[in-house]
């Protein structure tokens, strides 16, 4: 696979606001707030992973917000041992059901998931309107502990990205995840089975946004049925912003990952400078508008 | 995807979109729909409640309108929703409840509506980046801009008149809200049927690559369709407005998305070049009736979320499937 000059733009990003935060911004560069932006960041990456799968498809998932409050409701009612079951038998069940449909009902994944979407958000508020439960001990430490003084979700978010990184491109899955989304009727031709391929990726979206919603839980402490509501929209800001064209075929699980840490990084910055959450809104609008206007993937000679 | 004469196309003779099943299925499951909401309660069809569904309609389907010429384009508006609260608020701020202000407010909402249509077109005109994480990003910014303005408050105060205007009742029983609703749709259907820019914005959808080649100005196409659609999101602000007399900041946040659905059930599709603003009238009326029925039957708020998620999955399958038979 080669390295496209437009996938470092990610990389040299981070870099730039890494530099100008720690000189510029006070109580930015000390052990503890980088620990913080692991811990705030690992949700978003994993949601971000699991998206790249999606939209490599050539696809899109906007269910996986609604999806991440409904393992946190979920997660929240039931007894410690039960939640890591409850939370991939959700995000398989979730994934296989969007997957089949796209496949049979041949519709638009956008408006598919749109419709899951609003399906799950319903269930989640039928199941409760308002927290309930508490998470478990062990994914409160996950969430908030340290393992040999590093953050314990990092070495868990680190090795799923690892795994990702390796299944897209170094794999036989991957590599006909990528000529799936590329062109699906090649593909076809080609012998690959595209609607086992199209399935499977929405299984790994669902399956990390079940994990996602577990550490989101360890974090808030409390089953709030909002929880994730938005956060579908985020992964795919990361998504694109790692340089991952929405017309699929083709991306990378490192760039999407490192976008979604920028993202989470920009809002602790501006949180430290004591900016109001409604100019952080509008500073995000600009910067998501800015990255990937500066950032185009390049030029096709058809469009 | 190129569009194909349809078989159906060539029969009819004249060779329009018009005629063909998938613009009837609309209206025939609205009628079906009424028909089981007049089974299920006496009052369903009263006059009364019908207007009361169109009137509720109103925002949403005037929202509607504009976004289905940029989705007969092939791309995707997510700001509608941002526009609508953006012209929501400036309206009321600008009003400050003095009757002197209503048409310098009104007037200032529509601009600034149409002009950032017309930033979000070039931006999608000018750049390779897909309008949907384009739109995506006005969106967040401009949500941002509504909330620094008001403070994340309730905001300004309506001009006296303005809601009792358009929720007087012409005959006792015909709000002028409606009627603003349904002149904007034909207008709106004009606009689709007898211009030369409907034209090229079917053609670009159906084949951007042929559309370039035949010379079709398509830049200038895709800035006037989201010039439309800023305009009509922010009528559709004001008709909010009208309805409800206040303006939070995020008064219609998640308006963009209950917009695409009614598109779509009105049986535009994302790959562009087919649908219309009749069938998007058609999809908004399900839409809302749908609500009507859950309210009917008794079910809370959460569960319409899931009727309506079942609704915009099962109508669009429904369209795929009539769509491929006829081999548009």
């Amino acid at each position: 696979m080669r390295v496209h000059l437009h996938n470092h733009g990610i990389l040299l990003i981070l870099a730039l606001i890494v530099v100008a935060a720690s000189l510029g911004v006070p109580g930015f560069f000390n052990a503890d707030n980088i620990a913080n932006v692991v811990r705030q960041s690992s949700v978003l990456v994993l949601l971000a992973l699991g998206q790249t799968f999606v939209v490599v498809a050539g696809m899109i998932d906007l269910s996986v917000g609604s999806l991440v409050s409904l393992v946190v409701v979920l997660a929240a009612s039931n007894a410690g041992s039960e939640v890591l079951s409850i939370a991939l038998g959700v995000g398989l069940a979730s994934g296989l059901v969007t997957g089949l449909l796209v496949n049979f009902l041949k519709i638009n994944s956008l408006v598919l998931t749109l419709g899951m979407m609003t399906i799950i958000n319903g269930m989640v508020f039928v199941y409760t309107e308002q927290s309930i439960g508490a998470p478990a001990p062990w994914l409160v430490s996950l969430a908030n502990g340290n393992i040999a003084g590093i953050p314990a979700v990092l070495p868990l978010v680190v090795a799923v990205a690892g795994v990702c990184h390796g299944l897209l491109q170094h794999t036989r899955f991957g590599l006909h995840l990528q000529a799936t989304g590329g062109s699906d009727e090649n593909a076809r031709h080609a012998g690959i089975r595209t609607n086992r391929i199209i399935v499977l990726s929405f299984i790994a979206n669902g399956l990390l946004a079940g994990v996602a919603g577990l550490i989101l839980l360890g974090r808030i402490g409390t089953g709030y049925p909002n929880a994730g509501s938005g956060l579908e929209l985020d992964a795919i800001v990361a998504v694109v912003l790692g340089g991952t064209s929405l017309r699929g075929g083709r991306g990378s699980m490192i760039t999407s990952a490192l976008a979604a840490v920028v993202l989470s990084l920009v809002s602790n910055i501006l949180n430290l400078l004591e900016i109001s959450a409604f100019v952080q809104m509008t500073a995000k609008g600009l910067i998501v508008l800015s990255v990937v206007l500066l950032n185009q993937p390049p030029k096709r000679a058809f469009a | 995807m190129i569009q194909q004469p349809s078989q159906n196309d060539l029969l009819v003779g004249h060779g329009r979109r018009r005629l063909r099943v998938a613009d009837w299925a609309i209206w025939l499951v609205l009628l079906c729909l009424l028909g089981v909401g007049s089974l299920l309660s006496d009052s369903m069809l009263r006059p009364a409640n019908l207007v009361n569904i169109m009137r509720q309609a109103a925002p949403l389907g005037i929202a509607a309108l504009g976004v289905t010429f940029v989705m007969i384009l092939g791309e995707v508006d997510l700001a509608v929703g941002a526009v609508i609260s953006v012209s929501a608020v400036l309206a009321t701020s600008l009003m400050q409840g003095s009757s002197a202000n209503l048409f310098p407010a009104v007037a200032t909402s529509l601009v600034v509506s149409t002009v950032i249509g017309g930033l979000n077109g070039s931006l999608v005109a000018f750049s390779r980046v897909s309008s949907f994480i384009l739109t995506l990003g006005t969106a967040i910014f401009l949500y941002g801009c509504t909330q620094i303005l008001t403070g994340g408050m309730a905001h300004g105060t309506v001009s006296p008149g303005f809601r009792e205007f358009f929720n007087l009742r012409l005959g006792g029983w015909l709000p002028v809200l409606v009627i603003a609703f349904l002149l904007l749709a034909l207008v709106a259907l004009v606009i689709q049927r007898t211009s030369v820019f409907a034209r090229q914005v079917y053609l670009i959808g159906a084949n951007r690559r042929t559309a370039r080649l035949s010379g079709l100005p398509i830049e200038r196409t895709i800035v006037i369709a989201y010039m439309l659609s800023g305009f009509f999101a922010g009528v559709a602000g004001l008709a909010l407005v009208a309805r409800s007399g206040v303006s939070g900041s995020l008064a219609a946040s998640g308006y963009e998305f209950d917009v695409l659905a009614a598109v779509i059930l009105g049986g535009t599709s994302f790959q562009g070049g087919r649908g219309g603003v009749d069938g998007t009238v058609g999809g908004v009326l399900i839409l809302t009736l749908a609500f009507n029925l859950v309210n009917i039957i008794g079910l809370n708020y959460h569960s319409q979320l899931i009727v309506k998620g079942l609704i915009i999955i099962i109508a669009s399958a429904a369209y795929q499937r009539i769509g491929a038979q006829q081999g548009g």
